[in-house]
């Protein structure tokens, strides 16, 4: 407390401007805001995250009608993914397991009557198998290989399953063709704007190479 | 996290030592400053040096000097530290502890140029003491005695004299004249003005005479003379009656003696033939040898060659002086000439040894006059030698040296180890060396000898209790018993008297000079003259177990019954009593009779209910049950140990009489509670797990204590040592069963069976942490790498101003057919490979002791090494042609080429320092393993474009940290590759480590850079660094965030990436926000922070994490320039955190540091110390007086006990 020294009424003043402070955060709900390393706070439900100053500027945009907003819309969504789970959860629930399942042995089973499960399971495999290749895709875009987050975790897991229950093959292509596409990359080659391969001139290359525009071909 | 920073192997390097009487009398001691460690040396008879008192004192030991008042037997030590502080100690040899005399503070701590503490000088009279700075500062303190003979200092007063730079200062012989302390100094006032740089080229030396005036009690400059500006060093000449006073003035090429009113006497420093013209020679250190009648000076170059130095002197005046070579020995920090005739040599790098003197160097040798100086046109005539061996000197024993540790790792190689191995890259130029530490006593096997079956268990006995050594040892065996007689040979015997039919369960002396044969049937008893008592069991029961002393026998039957003997005064056995236990026994022990006693009191007795009892064997309540133990499970094997009470002394610190409980848990852990003396009460439990095995416990001895043998899957030894009990693993094989054995060769040893085989060894260098097994290499080892799978290590080594190895063969040739020498048949090949310095004693020129012959600066030598640690043999070795040198090394798996693993090694061509840091080339070169990765070939190499400091291997590529590039490799046919780089980096790479898609790169300067590799753009990004500039020597990568690291400064340090940039940095998507971030001032966009903070007061040159106990939780292993090894521990748990921190808070108040340096203030030397708890502090609690530690212990609210096995307990969790 060097800045206002000895024993003047700052300190005082200063205790008590933290006090206030803590009473006005203690209201509130400490998953919707976060504390910055420098002091400020800032709104973690709105979109676009604001920063205020102090925590009576966050209490204020908490009343505010643009956060009220935020937060209902936040809760429709969490309400949402929670009936998804919840759904998920009745799927996998059935006695024979949802990845040992084959297509064949399910038409076999078609005799057991339970419709509406086996209805939900079509249009939920037909979704996905279309979904499959795209995700898989994204995923390894945005994470080079070996990174393995919760997320790529879960969706490469999630991956397989579908890919006992559809023909593999659409999706497999897709991968190998991807993976071997980083591997020019990573060996130094680009892609112009018509999407042919080209050698990155500061990048060295042995005289045997392949070259991408044959062999991707 | 908080962290446990423990020594496990003190430094072994010395920076400076001084010899003297300091415990008083005619005994003769060394003491050596080992950075921050002060140790008191002693040859003992057999010409051992023997470590008397080992203190650490939390500060830098800068300068040492000893001296003694006038009249007085004793000498006392003075200090110059980095504390600001003088410190003047003596040595308690009652207490084996250095009393603090005098403190004075005068200035700010650290090591600082104008503060005194680099230079120290004394009168040698011993009235006064001179304290320097490399700068301005000179302070004189005046020593005396008040009226009850203490030791008194004076204030301070001042010498200094400012813009002067000071070389090295010494007191001045005058007898009882005024004090005079000489100074070479330098001025550099002028040099400082003159911008055009001819003042500075023009600075002259001089030599500066201090007198201090007692009468006025004030110091004048009295004398001041130019000297040659290549001056270094001085050394006194005796004087007052004994010589003409004066200096020796050592400088480059000459010794000068010089002397107020005297011309200067000078003489050349003969050279070696083989030298440079352009080298010059300077001495490093000088010892001077002075009788009543005669005195000499040995100086030592930086070549290793000592001379003799002698002055011809009529009164004052000197006539000549001689310089006349004497012998060779590595190059030292300090000599020391010891009264007794030994001369201690610390070496700057590699093992010190101890020489006794031969000859003094009266014979004719190579010899320089200053009578015969000549001075022509190109300057004065050298004088010229050749190296021979060692003539004068004759090395008898040597302390082993780690100094400088260049790399260290920590892996099992061996398959039948269970402990984890440190090896260790030490030493420089010929004595370099790869070092194998394990954990545990060294031992040296005495004899093995193979027996006739499986013997089951051995024993020693004597005749009579005053003899000496042992008569027999007895070896059991399942249906027979083997009696061997010790003599001059050992012989079975068959006149012993011992029934030989039948097993035995124990052997002993009984009363005076009987002899006890315990037998499942029954006791035999074979007293003096021969005849035989046989007592015999009961019906159909045996004998299952016995505990017994020389007095007191007790046997438990089959059954649980109990029958306790006693001898009496006509030295008949006895039986004195009867007693029914509720169960089978499974081991029983009595404790050894106290001094001057009938009998012992107490017996324990081990049941297989998982409880261990104590009885009483008092007449009044004889076999009564005085305590009861229970413990996790069956006990095995029980022993007392008593510890006999001491008030300090040589060996020991002040403790009470105390008798330890231990015992064998079929577990395998030892479980260890002390009995009280009087009730039999037992308290204060410690347990320990020694291994796989149930422990056998023995007793032994040990220096002439009780020492215990604990024999699980390996053997253990439990003694005391400087007053601590210490538990050490010993390196040696499994053993069955263990007796001491004493005869005339072996005073103390042990016997014991293992296999078929019986196996007499004894222990050696106790309290050592660390055994080590040594293989010498060819030039200073840079770095290492491991092939785990073939378990091999590849090393690299290299010189600077060396010759190669054909080079310098080819020139010992020459040498030995010029000198008529008879040698050289075997080519020496097979030393080669190993650096031509083992201790082969027929060749006459060990590279080891005389160096390699000195080439020009520029010139490098390089080798790459592939050793196999098993059998200690080199099986590749490669040594690099063109100048180059090798400076990093890693193994490579490149992805989809057929090579499997590959060996990338970084080097550079003619690589210059000076005058400006210059190389023609950098190259890395790509080797393929051969043989079954036994040899190298040369695949193809690379030229780049910087030296290659820093190689590793990632994802299949190598990535070379190329100057300040960071460069990522790819195998082609005939070069590597070049896919990738990043050319952001501040200064020079030093380090790379890689975890998963990151790469911690870590800079010469400027700390960590954390990076990541983007195969779909083929980019490096960096994306956080440090944000405090440090100079990096080690980095060590923790977890994915973390890395550890030590700069040249001697902290250690742990940066961790923030929790939420770290996921934000992994969960990027799109990747634009790793690649448009921008940093502030050309930094990273984040920042590490830093977590752990630690000033070890050593530069740390490799860290490692690792785990020395099998199964035991990972710490972080450091090793240090000084040859230091030591582990930072993670708390497990808040409660141990706070504990250790308020128990280091009570020793920083209550014991502070022996030499002024204040504990919290060295930890934090550089940067606060942070979550880092000081063991070695924490240690010192076991030495502090029993008073003060029970007023630390009621603080923490503990009991010394306690608070002593909470250390054990953690450094358990270590080693």
């Amino acid at each position: 407390m060097s800045v206002f020294g000895g024993d003047s009424w700052g300190r005082e003043a200063q205790y008590r401007k933290r006090r206030v402070d803590d009473l006005i955060i203690d209201g509130l709900d400490s998953s919707s805001y976060k504390k910055l390393s420098n002091g400020k706070f800032t709104c973690l439900l709105c979109p676009k995250n604001p920063i205020f100053d102090s925590s009576l500027m966050l209490s204020m945009h908490n009343k505010g009608a643009r956060h009220l907003a935020a937060a209902a819309k936040l809760k429709e969504r969490e309400i949402s993914i929670e009936n998804e789970a919840k759904k998920r959860i009745a799927l996998s629930n059935c006695p024979v397991g949802y990845a040992a399942i084959s297509i064949t042995s399910m038409q076999a089973s078609k005799s057991v009557s339970r419709p509406l499960i086996q209805q939900t399971r079509k249009a939920v495999s037909e979704v996905l198998c279309k979904q499959a290749p795209q995700q898989i895709g994204d995923n390894i875009g945005c994470h080079s290989l070996g990174v393995t987050s919760g997320f790529s975790c879960n969706t490469s897991v999630f991956a397989t399953k579908v890919a006992e229950i559809v023909p593999p093959l659409r999706k497999l292509d897709f991968q190998e063709r991807r993976e071997r596409e980083l591997k020019f990359t990573a060996a130094g080659w680009k892609r112009d704007c018509t999407g042919k391969w080209f050698k990155d001139e500061n990048v060295e290359f042995d005289s045997d190479d392949e070259d991408p525009n044959v062999c991707l071909r | 996290m908080y962290l446990y920073n423990l020594t496990l192997q003190k430094p072994t390097g010395i920076v400076c030592a001084i010899n003297g009487s300091f415990s008083g009398g005619k005994s003769q001691e060394i003491v050596v400053a080992r950075g921050k460690v002060l140790d008191l040396l002693r040859p003992d008879d057999n010409g051992r040096i023997q470590t008397i008192l080992s203190v650490e004192i939390f500060g830098a030991i800068r300068s040492l000097a000893q001296f003694r008042l006038t009249g007085s037997q004793k000498d006392y030590i003075v200090i110059g530290s980095d504390s600001g502080r003088i410190v003047i100690l003596e040595y308690n040899k009652e207490k084996n502890v250095f009393d603090k005399i005098h403190q004075e503070t005068f200035g700010k701590s650290g090591c600082r140029r104008i503060v005194p503490g680099q230079y120290l000088a004394i009168d040698p009279k011993g009235r006064a003491v001179m304290i320097g700075a490399c700068e301005k500062q000179k302070l004189v303190y005046v020593l005396n005695r008040d009226t009850v003979a203490r030791l008194t200092i004076s204030s301070p007063l001042e010498a200094h004299k400012s813009h002067t730079i000071v070389y090295s200062i010494t007191g001045v012989d005058c007898g009882f004249d005024n004090p005079i302390f000489a100074a070479i100094e330098l001025d550099y006032s002028e040099a400082d003005q003159d911008s055009t740089g001819q003042a500075a080229s023009e600075a002259q030396k001089h030599l500066t005479f201090y007198e201090l005036d007692l009468g006025l009690n004030h110091v004048s400059r009295k004398w001041s003379e130019q000297v040659d500006n290549g001056a270094n060093m001085l050394v006194t000449v005796p004087g007052g009656g004994d010589g003409p006073s004066g200096v020796l003035v050592c400088a480059e090429n000459f010794v000068i003696y010089k002397n107020q009113g005297h011309p200067d006497v000078r003489a050349v420093i003969p050279r070696r033939a083989d030298l440079p013209a352009e080298r010059g020679v300077l001495i490093v250190s000088a010892a001077t040898h002075k009788q009543k009648s005669m005195f000499f000076f040995l100086l030592q170059t930086e070549y290793g060659d000592i001379f003799k130095v002698t002055l011809e002197h009529d009164n004052e005046r000197v006539t000549e002086l001689k310089i006349k070579y004497f012998d060779t020995i590595p190059v030292t920090a300090s000599l020391c000439v010891l009264k007794t005739g030994f001369l201690f040599a610390a070496s700057e790098f590699g093992n010190h040894g101890l020489y006794q003197f031969q000859a003094i160097g009266d014979e004719a040798d190579v010899e320089s006059s200053s009578a015969t100086l000549m001075e022509t046109e190109e300057g004065f005539q050298p004088v010229f030698f050749q190296p021979r061996g060692l003539k004068n000197l004759v090395r008898i024993d040597q302390v082993e040296s780690l100094m400088p540790i260049m790399d260290m790792k920590v892996i099992n190689l061996f398959d039948n180890e269970e402990t984890p191995q440190i090896f260790t890259l030490c030493g420089r130029g010929p004595q370099s060396s790869l070092r194998i530490l394990r954990p545990g006593l060294a031992i040296s096997e005495m004899a093995v000898s193979q027996l006739p079956g499986i013997p089951s268990a051995v024993w020693t006995v004597k005749k009579n209790v005053t003899d000496e050594f042992d008569a027999y040892i007895v070896v059991s065996f399942a249906n027979a018993t083997l009696v061997l007689s010790i003599g001059e040979t050992v012989e079975e015997v068959s006149d012993s008297g011992f029934l030989d039919t039948t097993p035995s369960l124990a052997v002993s002396l009984l009363g005076e000079d009987s002899l006890m044969q315990v037998h499942p049937n029954g006791i035999r008893h074979i007293r003096e003259d021969g005849r035989i008592n046989e007592w015999r069991t009961p019906g159909k029961k045996t004998i299952v177990k016995v505990g017994y002393n020389r007095l007191q026998v007790v046997i438990a039957l089959s059954g649980g019954e109990l029958i306790y003997f006693e001898v009496d005064v006509s030295g008949q056995l006895m039986e004195v009593e009867k007693h029914e236990m509720s169960g089978d026994v499974a081991c029983l022990d009595i404790a050894p009779v106290p001094e001057g006693r009938q009998r012992s009191r107490f017996l324990a007795v081990g049941s297989y209910d998982n409880t261990i009892r104590i009885l009483s064997l008092d007449p009044d309540d004889c076999l009564q049950i005085l305590a009861v133990q229970s413990v996790s499970s069956a006990p095995e094997s029980l022993l007392f140990l008593e510890v006999q009470a001491s008030v300090g002394g040589e060996d020991g610190a002040d403790h009470p009489a105390s008798l330890f409980l231990n015992a064998g848990l079929q577990t395998g852990v030892l479980f260890r509670t002390v009995v009280d003396m009087v009730t039999g009460q037992l308290s204060d439990n410690r347990s320990r797990f020694l291994g796989l095995r149930a422990p056998k416990l023995f007793s032994a001895i040990v220096r002439g204590r009780r020492a215990m043998l604990c024999l699980s899957s390996r053997p253990w030894l439990g003694y005391i040592h400087q007053g601590h009990f210490l538990l050490t693993p010993l390196s040696y094989e499994t053993l069955e069963y263990a007796a001491s054995f004493s005869s005339d060769q072996c005073a103390e040893g042990v016997v014991a069976v293992a296999g078929d085989a019986l196996r007499v060894f004894t222990i050696e260098r106790l309290g050592e942490t660390f055994n080590e097994t040594m293989i010498p290499l060819r030039y200073t080892p840079r770095k290492f790498v491991l092939q785990p799978k073939r378990k091999l290590l590849v090393i690299i080594e290299s010189d600077q101003g060396a010759f190669n190895a054909e080079e310098r063969e080819s020139a010992r040739k020459e040498f030995f057919e010029a000198a008529g020498i008879g040698n050289s048949e075997n080519g020496n090949v097979d030393k080669m490979e190993n650096g031509g310095d083992d201790e082969d004693k027929d060749d006459p020129l060990s590279d080891e002791q005389y160096g390699y012959p000195k080439a020009e600066a520029e010139k490098w030598v390089s080798c790459i090494r592939v050793l196999d640690p098993r059998e200690a043999r080199t099986t590749c070795l490669l040594e690099l042609q063109d100048n180059e040198a090798a400076f990093s090394v890693c193994t490579v798996n490149f992805h989809d080429k057929e090579y499997g693993t590959l060996l990338a090694v970084g080097t550079a061509k003619s690589l210059q320092f000076w005058p400006k840091r210059s190389f023609t080339a950098g190259y890395i070169h790509i080797y393929r393993f051969l043989e079954d990765g036994k040899s190298l070939e040369l695949l193809h190499k690379t030229e780049v474009d910087g030296v290659p400091l820093a190689l590793c291997s990632f994802q299949g590529r190598l990535l070379a940290g190329i100057g300040s590039v960071l460069r990522l490799y790819d195998l082609g046919k005939r070069k590597l590759l070049r896919k990738c780089e990043n050319k952001l980096f501040p200064n020079i790479i030093i380090s790379i480590n890689t975890y998963r898609d990151r790469i911690y790169v870590g800079d010469i300067q400027e700390s960590f850079h954390y990076c990541k590799y983007r195969r779909d753009e083929n980019q490096l990004y960096i994306f956080a660094d440090d944000s405090y500039p440090r100079w990096l020597t080690a980095s060590n990568h923790i977890d994915f965030d973390t890395m550890a690291g030590a700069d040249k400064f001697g902290n250690v340090y742990f940066v961790r990436l923030p929790q939420d940039v770290s996921d934000e940095i992994e969960e990027d998507p799109t990747g634009g926000k790793i690649k448009w971030e921008q940093g502030k001032l050309n930094g990273a966009p984040n920042k590490v922070e830093e977590i752990v903070q630690f000033h070890v007061g050593d530069v740390v040159t490799s860290l490692q994490k690792a785990s020395l106990i099998p199964g035991g939780g990972e710490c972080i292993i450091y090793g240090t320039v000084m040859g230091s090894v030591g582990a930072f521990l993670p708390f497990t748990s808040r409660d141990d955190v706070d504990f250790f921190s308020h128990l280091e808070m009570h020793m920083r108040q209550e014991h502070p540091p022996l030499c002024g340096r204040d504990h919290m203030a060295y930890r934090s030397a550089y940067f606060p110390v942070k979550d880092v708890i000081d063991g070695d502090l924490c240690e010192q609690f076991p030495t502090l007086p029993a008073d003060l530690q029970r007023k630390i212990a009621d603080e923490l609210d503990r009991t010394p006990g306690e608070i002593m096995k909470k250390l054990e307990e953690i450094r358990n969790k270590i080693i």
